[in-house]
C-alpha cells in the first residue's frame, strides 16, 4: 500500500516537473516581460535609475514600461546582442551604435524599420531632420535616437576665476588660456589613453578641416594625407608643450575637474550628470563653452555630436509594443523626462531641459552658426576605429613622430574600404 | 659458480625485476555501465569538445557574430602571423611564461623552505596565502590603484625620496608586463608555498636523517636531498604555472586593457580583443586555436619530459 502511495507521489511530482519544464510553449505572446512590460537591454547599466524614472512616466501615459537589463561591459553587451539574434529570445528594445554597427544589423535583416515613426516625429518637430541620415540604411530608417550629446569644453569655474580667465571665442584665445594656466602650474586639458584617446584628434581635425574629417569616415580621404599629418603634428606639439594631463591617470574625469587636477575637459554633455554626481553645481562650480575652430576662416563652428540608437529586433516577442515605445520615446514628454533624469541635452528641441546651461546649448546648436559633425567613434568603421584608438592611445602616452601610427590606421582603412567595394 | 643468466629468481626481490604485467580484467558490468556513463560523456562532449570544434571551424571563416560565417580558408591565420600586434602579444606571453615560472614558483619554494620545520611556520605562511582568496579581477583593481601613474607606489617613492617615482609603471612596455607579473606573483606565491610545504612534509624522514648523519645540512641538504625529492610536486606546480601563464587574461585586462597601444597584450587578450571588441570572431578564433595548441603542446612536452621513467628519482 505504502509502495503504491509512493509511486503515485513520484508520478505526480514527475508530472509537475514536466509541466514546469514544458511551460515555455504556452507562454503569453507578450513574452517573458509580460503584458505592459518591454524587455529592454543596454550597455549603460549605470543609467538604470534614469531609465526607470522614464519608465515610470511611460507606464502612466503609455501603459508600457521597461523591464531593464543593464550591462556595464560594452564588449560583453555587444556579444550578447549579436548572439541573441540566433535565438528565439530577441531583444524587444535595445541600445546600439550608429554607423557600421547599425549597418551590420540591417544588412542581416535583423531590425524592425522605423521609417514611419521618423516621418511622424519630424513632421511633429520632435527631432531635427538632419539627424535622420544617421539612422538611415539603404533609404530606410531603423531605430530611434536614445539620446544626444554634444562635445564641448567643460571648465572649473574657480580655477578660471583664480587666473582671471573668461571663455574663449577663438582658438588663439584658448591657447592663451592654456599658456596662462600652465604658467600658473595648472594642467590645462584632460587627456586619457583609454577609449577616449580619439577626442583631441576629433576636435583638431573637425576644427581645422571638417570636410577632411567627414571624408576620413567615408573612406574618401587617407589618414596619410597632408591635412591629417598636420593635425597630428599640431596635437604632438600640444602634448610636448605640456598642455595635457597624464593620460595614464585613471582618476575619473569629473574628479579631476573637481580637484583642479585639470582646468578643462573636452567631453560629451553627459559629463554634466557625472559632475553633478560629485556635487559640482552647474553654472556655479563648472560651466562649458563651445570649442572654437582651429581654422578661423571656416564659416561655421564645428560642433561634434553623438547619438545612440534604441532599436527593435525584427520579430521580437513584443515588436509592436516596442515600436510603440520607440515612437513615444521621441516625444516631448519622454524627452523632457529623459533629459532631466540624465542631466543632459535632448535631441527634441521641444524638451524642457531644466539645466539652463544645457538648455542654452540646445538652442545654440540649432542656430545655424554650427556645423554638426558626427562623433569620431560612430563615424569611423569598427576595424578602423580599433586601429585608431590603439594608435592614438600609444601617441598620447609617448608623443612622437605620428607617421607610423597613421600608416597603421590607413592600412586598416584601406583593407576595410576595399572590402566594401 | 655463477647462476645462469636466464635463471628466474625463485623469490621475489624488491626492485630487482620488473613486476609481471597485470592481466587486464574484463569487468562484468557491460553495457549497463556504459549506459550510466552516457550523461557524463554527453556533458563533456557538449561543453568541451563541441565548443572547441566550433571554434576551430569559425577560425577558418569570416564571421561578425551575425548571419552565417563565410569560409576563408587559412586567411585568418595568415593575417594573424602578419599582424605586428600578434608578435607583441606572443612576446608578452613568453615574458609571462618565464616570469610566472620563475618568480611565484621560486618565491613559493623559498617561503616553504624557510617556514618548513619553523615554529609558527603556519603563521609565517598565512599572509602569503591570503591573496589567493582574492579573485584575479580584484587583484588587478587593487594593483592598478597602486601602479597607475601618480598612484600609491609613485607617491610612496616620492615621499621617501627614492628613485622611480616618475616611472610609468603601466604605460611603458615591457615594464608594464613585468610589474603585472609582480602583481600576479603576489597572489600566486602563497599557494605555491603551500603546495611545496605539502611536498616537504611528505618527504620520508629516514633518508633525511641518514643524510644528516653523513654531515649534510643547509644548502647541501636542500640541493641533494630536499630538491630531488620535491621533484614530483615541482613538476605539478611548474606545470600549473606554465598553463596558467599561457592563458593570462584577467589581470592584464583589468590593469591595462592590453594597452596603451596594445603594448601589454597577451595572446588571451588578443583573442578577446579580436572577438569581442572588433567582432571579428574568425580572427579571434584563430588566436584561440593557436593558443590552445601552444598550451597543449607545452603542457604535454613538459609533462612527458618530467615524468619520463629515465628522469624519475
Amino acid at each position: 500500500m505504502r509502495l503504491r502511495h509512493t509511486g503515485v507521489a513520484a508520478l505526480a511530482a514527475s508530472t509537475l516537473v514536466l509541466a514546469a519544464c514544458g511551460g515555455g510553449d504556452d507562454e503569453d505572446a507578450e513574452g517573458a516581460a509580460g503584458p505592459g512590460m518591454i524587455n529592454f537591454y543596454t550597455d549603460k547599466g549605470a543609467w538604470e535609475p534614469q531609465f526607470l524614472e522614464v519608465s515610470d512616466v511611460s507606464e502612466t501615459s503609455l501603459g508600457l514600461g521597461l523591464d531593464f537589463t543593464g550591462y556595464s561591459d560594452a564588449e560583453q553587451y555587444s556579444a550578447f546582442v549579436r548572439q541573441s539574434f540566433r535565438t528565439d529570445e530577441k531583444p524587444d528594445l535595445f541600445t546600439w551604435h550608429t554607423g557600421s554597427e547599425l549597418e551590420d544589423l540591417v544588412t542581416e535583416g535583423l531590425l524592425a524599420p522605423t521609417t514611419d515613426i521618423w516621418q511622424g516625429a519630424i513632421d511633429n518637430g520632435d527631432v531635427p531632420e538632419a539627424m535622420r541620415e544617421h539612422f538611415t540604411v539603404e533609404g530606410e530608417q531603423y531605430c530611434v535616437p536614445m539620446n544626444a550629446a554634444y562635445w564641448v569644453m567643460y571648465y572649473n569655474k574657480d580655477v578660471f576665476a583664480e587666473y582671471g580667465l573668461t571663455e574663449p571665442t577663438s582658438w588663439a584665445e584658448l591657447m592663451t588660456i592654456a599658456d596662462t594656466l600652465k604658467a600658473g602650474g595648472v594642467t590645462p586639458f584632460y587627456e586619457t589613453n583609454i577609449l577616449f584617446s580619439f577626442v583631441w584628434f576629433q576636435t583638431l581635425m573637425a576644427g581645422t578641416d571638417p570636410e577632411l574629417y567627414n571624408a576620413l569616415g567615408t573612406g574618401e580621404a587617407n589618414y596619410t594625407d597632408a591635412g591629417v599629418v598636420a593635425v597630428m603634428e599640431q596635437w604632438q606639439s600640444m602634448l610636448e608643450a605640456g598642455y595635457f594631463g597624464d593620460p595614464g591617470d585613471q582618476t575619473a574625469p569629473q574628479d579631476q575637474l573637481k580637484n583642479g587636477t585639470v582646468a578643462m575637459i573636452n567631453f560629451g554633455t553627459f559629463l554634466s550628470g557625472q559632475l553633478n554626481s560629485v556635487d559640482m553645481v552647474s553654472g556655479e562650480d563648472y560651466d562649458f563653452f563651445l570649442i572654437p575652430n582651429v581654422n578661423p576662416d571656416l564659416a561655421q563652428t564645428s560642433l561634434i555630436f553623438e547619438t545612440g540608437p534604441m532599436c527593435t529586433a525584427l520579430d521580437a516577442a513584443n515588436e509592436t509594443s516596442a515600436l510603440q515605445y520607440a515612437e513615444w520615446w521621441m516625444t516631448e514628454e519622454a524627452q523632457t523626462a529623459w533629459a532631466n533624469a540624465r542631466g543632459d541635452v535632448s535631441f527634441n528641441p521641444k524638451a524642457l531641459v531644466q539645466d539652463q546651461l544645457l538648455a542654452g546649448l540646445n538652442e545654440q546648436s540649432a542656430s545655424g552658426d554650427y556645423l554638426l559633425l558626427e562623433r569620431y567613434f560612430e563615424a569611423t568603421p569598427t576595424p578602423v576605429l580599433t586601429a585608431a584608438l590603439d594608435g592614438f592611445s600609444a601617441f598620447v602616452t609617448n608623443p612622437g613622430d605620428p607617421t607610423s601610427i597613421l600608416q597603421t590606421i590607413e592600412a586598416e582603412a584601406d583593407a576595410y574600404w576595399a572590402e566594401q567595394g | 659458480m655463477s647462476a645462469p643468466a636466464t635463471a628466474a629468481p625463485t623469490t621475489p626481490s624488491r626492485g630487482s625485476a620488473p613486476p609481471e604485467p597485470r592481466r587486464r580484467r574484463r569487468n562484468t558490468y557491460g553495457w549497463p555501465a556504459r549506459g550510466f556513463s552516457v550523461p557524463a560523456v554527453l556533458v563533456v562532449a557538449v561543453l568541451l569538445y563541441l565548443p572547441f570544434l566550433w571554434t576551430t571551424w569559425i577560425s577558418f571563416t569570416e564571421y561578425n557574430g551575425l548571419g552565417s560565417p563565410s569560409w576563408v580558408g587559412l586567411d585568418n591565420y595568415r593575417a594573424m602571423f602578419d599582424d605586428p600586434n600578434f608578435a607583441t602579444s606572443l612576446r608578452n606571453t613568453l615574458i609571462w611564461v618565464v616570469g610566472s615560472i620563475t618568480v611565484p614558483v621560486g618565491l613559493g619554494l623559498l617561503i616553504a623552505v624557510l617556514s618548513h620545520g619553523m615554529r609558527f611556520g603556519g603563521w609565517f605562511r598565512l599572509p602569503f596565502l591570503i591573496p589567493y582568496a582574492i579573485s584575479g579581477v580584484a587583484v588587478g583593481v587593487v594593483w592598478r590603484f597602486v601602479l597607475q601613474n601618480g598612484g600609491g607606489l609613485s607617491q610612496a617613492l616620492d615621499a621617501l625620496g627614492l628613485p622611480g617615482a616618475d616611472l610609468r609603471w603601466l604605460s611603458d612596455a615591457p615594464l608594464n608586463t613585468l610589474v603585472m607579473i609582480g602583481a600576479s606573483s603576489w597572489q600566486q606565491s602563497g599557494v605555491n608555498a603551500l603546495l611545496f610545504v605539502i611536498g616537504l612534509q611528505s618527504i620520508p624522514r629516514e633518508p633525511i636523517e641518514a643524510a644528516r648523519l653523513d654531515g649534510a645540512s643547509g644548502w647541501r641538504m636542500f640541493r641533494h636531498m630536499h630538491w630531488p625529492m620535491l621533484r614530483p610536486l615541482t613538476t605539478v606546480v611548474v606545470g600549473l604555472s606554465l598553463v596558467a601563464s599561457l592563458k593570462t587574461f584577467d589581470i592584464v585586462w583589468i590593469m591595462t586593457k592590453g594597452g596603451p597601444g596594445r603594448n601589454a597584450e597577451t595572446l588571451a587578450v588578443t583573442m578577446y580583443e579580436e572577438t569581442f571588441v572588433n567582432s571579428a570572431y574568425g580572427a579571434g578564433s584563430a588566436v584561440a586555436v593557436f593558443l590552445s595548441v601552444v598550451t597543449f603542446l607545452a603542457a604535454i612536452t613538459y609533462l612527458r619530459r618530467q615524468l619520463s621513467p629515465e628522469r624519475a628519482v
